[in-house]
């Protein structure tokens, strides 16, 4: 299987421009054979959105952009993310994310987890998801998570105890710290790294991270997007801090072998765990 | 406290030139002083746009800080960047002859409002986007003028304290005469910050670092051996100054208001 990285720093608010940068890196991913390209969080539409969230927020089903990226999906597999009105629930705004392949949406996710501390206002803007679930695709297994979603180590576990071979994690994070003097990127991208090589190796998943560049008030957008293999190997990094956009090939056997070497999949307990996340739950409400 | 300074210049470069060009602008413009700040300022600034898209005004009154106007001109020659100098005192002395006054405060003010209304000037003339020099430890104590040096269309250097500033003008080869002379606002003679403060950089830092930066309580702060009244003192100022790091507020009135529940990015399609 072939992936394509788009590394890219989408312009603030304006979706017709973005789209227009998807439209030409799917065309550049389809001529180098991909068969799936990746792009970052909210690619579509810029991360700090604030008011403009519930003002450029599409409705899959009747906006131009959406259907144009679904025309695009007849010879590529596509995954992007953009600020989604709920056709079920009009007005409402979600930080969603889709998987579109042979011109059908396979998937949408909508962000679980919204930071909403700090420098971070996501739970100002946007309402949470209610669901984490793995996915059929052409290739594997998937699952699909956005940003801090996957900094939840529960959201990994709910994809692997789902069946998810790979895991696609979409993102817009920003770098803090650079007080460490070693090191071309801000301290918060080893996070997202040790992350990467630990859900990889514990849930035998290829994990593809596929973060943004540029900067936005300030912000500044770490860059750094990453392949781990079912073994927590490194395959790939992209640059910190620079658009970028590689092609690379996945060996999805690896997948099958690392499931032979380390058993965590055939051995996993989902219902031990059900049960004791439902005693908990019923605990602290008691509490 | 010590900074990646590859990194922190490879950042703020980035910054300074995907800004200037979000904005509209293609070359930046700033006062130099002759101090570290604007020095260091200035050297990110060609690190990210090149010494020809670089203006800098040198903004003397009369002949107050003679050594801070040559090392102004040697740093603009060695950066090899486009430099007018003006002297603002004529404009000062004439405000100043109608409405005499003895308080230093009042007149470094002034001069400070004076230098940000002529770069706001030549901004407009020079198509050219203002850069700001305020340090985090300026911004944090209210150490500046609201609407004179604190104005800008940018400011690079916002997040990184004075000691780190030292720090990063050493990794950029910023000239030693200016890296060790003694900060000022020279706004009188022999005015120097950290006198004017009441404590040296080094250990405004590192309490101001552990107040902001580590979260630490000012009962922690004292535990880890600083003075219990310099920690009150600099809270004290933080909390004095917050209104120069706001815009002023506005009183609710209607369903949706400036500042309150009207919030649009600053970035936005740029």
């Amino acid at each position: 299987m072939k992936i394509a990285l788009a590394q890219i720093s989408p312009v603030l608010g304006n979706i017709e421009k973005n789209l227009k940068l998807h439209l030409d890196l799917i065309k550049r991913a389809t001529t180098q054979k991909a068969d799936l390209i990746i792009f970052p969080e909210l690619s579509l539409t810029g991360y700090s959105l604030r008011d403009l969230a519930a003002e450029i927020a599409l409705r899959p089903k009747d906006s131009a952009a959406f259907s144009q990226l679904l025309d695009a999906s007849g010879s590529i597999d596509l995954v992007f993310g953009f600020a989604e009105d709920r056709e079920a629930n009009p007005g409402i705004i979600y930080n969603s994310a889709a998987y579109l392949s042979r011109k059908r949406c396979l998937h949408l996710h909508r962000k679980v987890f919204l930071p909403t501390s700090g420098m971070f206002e996501e739970g100002r803007f946007f309402a949470s998801g209610r669901e984490i679930k793995s996915f059929e695709t052409n290739f594997a297994k998937t699952g699909l998570l956005i940003c801090r979603d996957f900094l939840h180590y529960c959201s990994s576990y709910c994809l692997f105890a789902g069946g998810a071979s790979l895991i696609i994690i979409i993102s817009a994070a920003p770098g803090r710290g650079v007080s460490k003097t070693e090191g071309q990127s801000f301290e918060t991208s080893e996070m997202w790294e040790l992350m990467g090589q630990a859900v990889s190796f514990f849930s035998s998943a290829v994990t593809i991270y596929c973060n943004r560049v540029g900067i936005e008030d300030g912000a500044v957008f770490a860059g750094g997007s990453y392949v781990y293999s079912p073994y927590g190997q490194l395959v790939i990094r992209l640059p910190y801090l620079e658009e970028d956009f590689t092609v690379l090939e996945l060996d999805l056997n690896e997948i099958t072998q690392a499931r032979r070497s380390w058993p965590f999949r055939r051995d996993d307990r989902p219902e031990v765990i059900w049960r004791s996340l439902e005693r908990i739950i019923r605990q602290e409400d008691e509490d | 406290m010590k900074i990646n300074c590859p990194l922190v210049t490879k950042v703020l470069a980035r910054f300074i030139c995907e800004e200037t060009r979000k904005t509209g602008f293609n070359q930046v413009i700033l006062g130099l002083s002759g101090g570290l700040d604007s020095a260091v300022c200035a050297s990110l600034a060609v690190q990210a746009l090149g010494s020809r898209k670089v203006v800098a005004l040198i903004l003397p009154y009369a002949n107050l800080d003679p050594e801070g106007l040559a090392q102004a001109e040697k740093m603009a020659n060695l950066l090899k960047i486009k430099v007018s100098k003006i002297d603002i005192s004529p404009q000062i002395d004439a405000y100043f002859s109608a409405f005499p006054t003895d308080n230093l405060v009042l007149k470094g003010n002034k001069m400070a409002r004076e230098r940000m209304s002529i770069l706001y000037d030549f901004s407009a003339r020079e198509k050219a986007l203002i850069l700001g020099t305020s340090n985090k430890t300026e911004l944090l104590i209210g150490y500046g003028t609201i609407h004179g040096d604190m104005a800008c269309g940018l400011n690079p250097m916002g997040d990184l304290y004075k000691t780190q500033v030292i720090e990063l003008g050493q990794y950029l080869k910023i000239p030693d005469e200016i890296l060790t002379k003694k900060p000022t606002a020279a706004l009188w003679p022999g005015q120097t910050d950290e006198e004017e403060i009441g404590l040296t950089y080094a250990e405004l830092d590192q309490i101001l670092f552990r107040l902001v930066d580590l979260r630490q309580s000012p009962d922690e702060v004292s535990q880890a051996g600083y003075d219990q009244k310099k920690i009150r003192r600099i809270i004290e100022m933080i909390k004095r100054s917050e209104f120069k790091r706001k815009m002023p507020p506005i009183a609710k009135i209607s369903s949706r208001t400036v500042g309150h529940d009207f919030l649009y990015p600053y970035d936005w399609d740029k």
